[in-house]
C-alpha cells in the first residue's frame, strides 16, 4: 500500500496529535518544569508541524482527497499468502518455542518456508534439520544462549 | 623507553600472541553472525579473562572487539543486516554494491579503511590521549545536546529521498525511544502495563526487524529469481582499495579525525561518528547524488570513522577511567578485577601495561586484514546459495539473534513489529536508517536536554553561552537553515527570471 503525500501528511498529523495528547498523562520532575512529558510533547509538536507541512504541500500541489495505491505484489494471491505465512511462522515461534523447544519449532519454520518458496521436499527436509541443529550448536552450545529446550527433542550438548 | 621495551616483552610472548589470535577468530565469528554484537563478544570473553594476566586479558578484549566490529559489516553488506547502529550509516551503499556484484569491493573498502581508521585512532591514543581527554571532559550536557542534534540532523539530510520523509522516520525512532521507564523522571511511558516494555525498545531486535526482516518480507512478496549475491565482477578484496585510497585520501583522513574526536567523547561513540562522517562525506562530495545507490565514497569515510572512534573511546577510559562506550565500560571492570585502576596514575605506576595495550591495538588492526580477507571469502561461499534456501535461514538467524539480546521471546516480538514497520515504511519510500539513530540517540537527547534546562533554569540562551556549545549550536542550526535559504533564493530567482 503506497500512500500519497496528503494521506501521509494526515497520518503524521494524527499521530502527532495522539502523541501530544498522550503526553499530558505524564508528569514533570517534582519542582521542575520538565520531566517525562517533555520528550513526547516535543515529538507530538514536531509530528503536527511535519504533518501540516506534508499535507499543505500536497494540497498546494493540487491534491484534494487522500488516496493510496495498491502495490503490484498485493495483486498476487500467492505473494500475499507467502507474506501471511512468514508472519504466522514468526508468531508461531513466539507462541510455541517455550513449550516445544527450539529444535522442533526451528525445523518446522525452516521446512514450511522452504516448501512454500519452492524448494524440493527432500532438500528442504535435510536443510531444515541441519540448519536448526547448526544454529542451536552455534548459539546454544558455543555462545551459551539459553535457547528453549525440550527433553524429547534435546541434543547431546 | 625502558617501559616500552618491557611492554614489547609483555606482548610478544607465545601465550599472549596465541590469545590475540584466538580472540581475533572468536571476535570475527561472533561479529559475522547476524544479530550478535561486539559488546556481546566482549561480555562473553569476561569470564575467560578471569584466568589470565592483565595484558592477555585486555589484549583478548581489544582484539575481539576490533574484529567483531568489522565482521558486523559482513552481514550488513551481504544481507542488509548491520552489526551496529554505526554500520547502519553506510549499509545502504554497501548492500547496493553487493546487489550489483561488487560485494568484495564493498567489504574490502570497509575492511581496509576500518583498519586505517583504527590505526589512526591508535596513533592519536598513543600521542595525544591526555590532551584529548581534557577537551572531552569540558563537554557538558549543553555540548552533548547539540552533538546529538547534529547527529540526528545528519541522519535526516543524508537519507536518500525527501528530507520530510527522513524526518518521519526519525520521529518514529524518537517515539520508540520514549517507551519504557528509562527517562529523567523515571516514569513508565507507553508500556501498557507490560513489564518487558519497562526496559524500553532494544535497538538490536529493532534494527534486525527494520533492516533484515523487512528484506525477508520483500523477498517473499517479489520472489525475485536473481541470486541474492550476484557473481562478483572481480577486482579482488584489496586491489580496488589502492584506487579508492588514491581517489579519496582526504575522505580517509577526515573520517579518521572525526571518528577519533567524537569517539573520545564519553557516551558519544562510534554510532554518531559514522553518521556524521557519512554526512560530511556526502556534503563535500562531487557525486553526492550517487550516495545511497552503491557509491563507495561514503563507505570509505564512515568506515574509517567507525573504527577510529572505537580507538578514540579508549582515550577517556584509560586517562580518566571514564568509559567511552559499553565495551570500555566492561574493560574498566576487568582492569579493576586485575587490580589496575584506570586513571592518570596508571600512566605513572604501570606505564608498561599502557604501552602493551597500545601495541595490542596496532597488532589487532593489522591482524584484521588477513583474517578479514578469510572471513569475506568464507562468508561469500556460504551466502552464494540460492535465495529460496537462504531467506528462511536468515529469518531463523534473525529470530535467534533477537532472542539472544535478553534471552526472551520479547526480543522476537520487537523484531516482528519493527519488521512490519520497516516493510511498510519502505513501501512508502520512507528511509529506515534515521529511525535507528532516533532510537539509539533518543534517550541521550532527552537526558541532556532536560539536564541542561534544569541547570539553565529554563533559559534557552544557556545553550549558546559556552563556547563549544555555541559553535556546535550555530553549526547545527546552519545545517537546517542553509538548504531552506538556498531553496528560497532559487525560487525567488526562478520566479523573477
Amino acid at each position: 500500500m503506497k500512500l500519497d503525500d496528503l494521506s501521509l501528511g494526515v497520518l503524521v498529523l494524527v499521530g502527532g496529535v495522539a502523541v501530544l495528547v498522550s503526553s499530558f498523562q505524564f508528569s514533570a520532575i517534582p519542582g521542575q518544569a520538565y520531566g517525562a512529558d517533555t520528550m513526547p510533547r516535543a515529538i507530538g509538536a514536531a509530528g503536527i508541524a511535519l504533518g501540516l507541512f506534508l499535507a499543505g504541500g500536497a494540497v498546494a500541489g493540487g491534491a484534494r482527497m487522500p488516496s493510496a495505491e495498491r502495490s503490484a505484489w498485493s495483486l498476487s494471491g500467492r505473494a500475499v499468502a507467502l507474506l501471511v505465512l512468514t508472519l504466522a511462522l514468526i508468531v508461531g515461534y513466539v507462541a510455541l518455542s517455550d513449550g516445544l523447544g527450539f529444535i522442533p519449532v526451528a525445523i518446522a519454520i525452516l521446512l514450511a518456508m522452504m516448501l512454500a518458496l519452492g524448494v524440493r521436499p527432500l532438500v528442504a527436509v535435510i536443510i531444515a534439520i541441519t540448519g536448526a541443529v547448526a544454529i542451536q550448536f552455534c548459539f546454544g552450545r558455543l555462545l551459551l544462549v539459553p535457547l528453549p529446550r525440550n527433553p524429547f527433542f534435546d541434543l547431546p550438548w | 623507553m625502558h617501559a616500552v621495551m618491557e611492554a614489547f616483552g609483555l606482548v610478544f610472548q607465545p601465550y599472549v600472541l596465541l590469545v590475540i589470535l584466538g580472540s581475533a577468530c572468536f571476535g570475527m565469528f561472533v561479529g559475522a553472525i547476524p544479530g550478535l554484537t561486539a559488546t556481546m563478544a566482549t561480555a562473553l570473553l569476561v569470564p575467560i579473562t578471569f584466568f589470565m594476566d592483565p595484558v592477555p586479558a585486555v589484549a583478548s578484549i581489544v582484539t575481539a572487539t576490533a574484529m567483531a566490529i568489522f565482521a558486523g559489516d559482513i552481514p550488513g553488506t551481504m544481507l542488509r543486516m548491520p552489526g551496529t547502529p554505526a554500520s547502519a550509516a553506510y549499509v545502504e551503499d554497501a548492500y547496493r554494491m553487493t546487489r550489483s556484484g561488487r560485494s568484495e569491493e564493498a567489504l574490502g573498502a570497509v575492511l581496509v579503511f576500518s583498519a586505517i581508521g583504527g590505526l589512526f585512532g591508535t596513533l592519536v591514543l598513543v600521542t595525544a590521549s591526555p590532551l584529548l581527554a581534557e577537551i572531552a571532559l569540558k563537554f557538558s550536557s549543553f555540548e552533548y545536546f547539540w552533538l546529538v542534534v547534529l547527529g540526528l540532523s545528519c541522519a535526516v539530510f543524508v537519507a536518500p529521498g525527501a528530507p520530510s520523509k527522513a524526518l518521519i522516520s526519525l520521529l518514529i525512532g524518537l517515539f520508540a525511544a520514549t517507551i519504557g521507564i528509562d527517562n529523567p523522571a523515571g516514569e513508565p511511558r507507553y508500556t501498557g502495563g507490560n513489564i518487558e516494555l519497562l526496559a524500553g525498545v532494544q535497538f538490536i531486535p529493532a534494527m534486525i526487524g527494520l533492516f533484515a526482516v523487512s528484506e525477508v518480507f520483500r523477498y517473499v512478496v517479489t520472489r525475485s529469481d536473481k541470486p541474492l549475491i550476484p557473481p562478483n565482477s572481480g577486482g579482488g578484496i584489496f586491489l580496488k582499495q589502492i584506487g579508492n585510497l588514491r581517489r579519496y585520501p582526504r575522505q580517509v583522513l577526515r573520517g579518521s579525525v572525526t571518528g577519533t574526536a567524537i569517539g573520545a567523547l564519553p557516551g558519544a561513540g562510534a554510532d554518531m561518528a559514522a553518521w556524521i562522517s557519512y554526512a560530511i562525506s556526502k556534503r563535500f562530495s562531487k557525486r553526492k547524488e550517487e550516495f545511497g545507490t552503491g557509491h563507495v565514497e561514503g563507505l570509505v569515510e564512515a568506515g574509517a570513522s567507525n573504527n577510529a572512534a572505537v580507538s578514540g573511546a579508549w582515550i577517556p577510559a584509560l586517562v580518566f577511567g571514564i568509559p567511552g562506550d559499553s565495551i570500555t565500560a566492561i574493560v574498566i571492570g576487568v582492569l579493576y578485577i586485575k587490580g589496575i585502576n584506570p586513571g592518570p596514575m596508571v600512566f605513572l605506576n604501570d606505564p608498561q601495561l599502557i604501552y602493551a595495550i597500545f601495541i595490542v591495538f596496532f597488532l589487532a588492526n593489522i591482524l584484521m586484514l588477513p583474517l578479514g580477507w578469510m572471513a569475506i571469502k568464507g562468508a561469500r561461499t556460504i551466502l552464494s546459495i540460492p535465495s529460496r534456501v537462504l531467506m528462511p535461514l536468515i529469518l531463523m538467524f534473525c529470530i535467534v539473534g533477537s532472542f539472544a539480546i535478553n534471552n526472551s521471546v520479547f526480543g522476537v516480538i520487537i523484531m516482528l513489529v519493527f519488521g512490519v514497520l520497516g516493510f511498510v515504511m519502505e513501501e512508502n519510500r520512507i528511509p529506515i536508517a534515521p529511525a535507528i539513530l532516533g532510537l539509539v540517540l533518543g534517550p541521550m537527547l532527552e537526558k541532556n536536554f532536560i539536564t541542561s534546562m534544569i541547570k539553565a533554569d529554563g533559559s534557552f540562551a544557556a545553550f549558546f553561552e559556552r563556547p563549544i556549545a555555541a559553535g556546535l549550536g550555530v553549526f547545527t542550526i546552519a545545517i537546517w537553515c542553509v538548504p531552506l535559504i538556498v531553496l528560497l533564493i532559487r525560487r525567488r530567482f526562478s520566479g523573477s527570471g
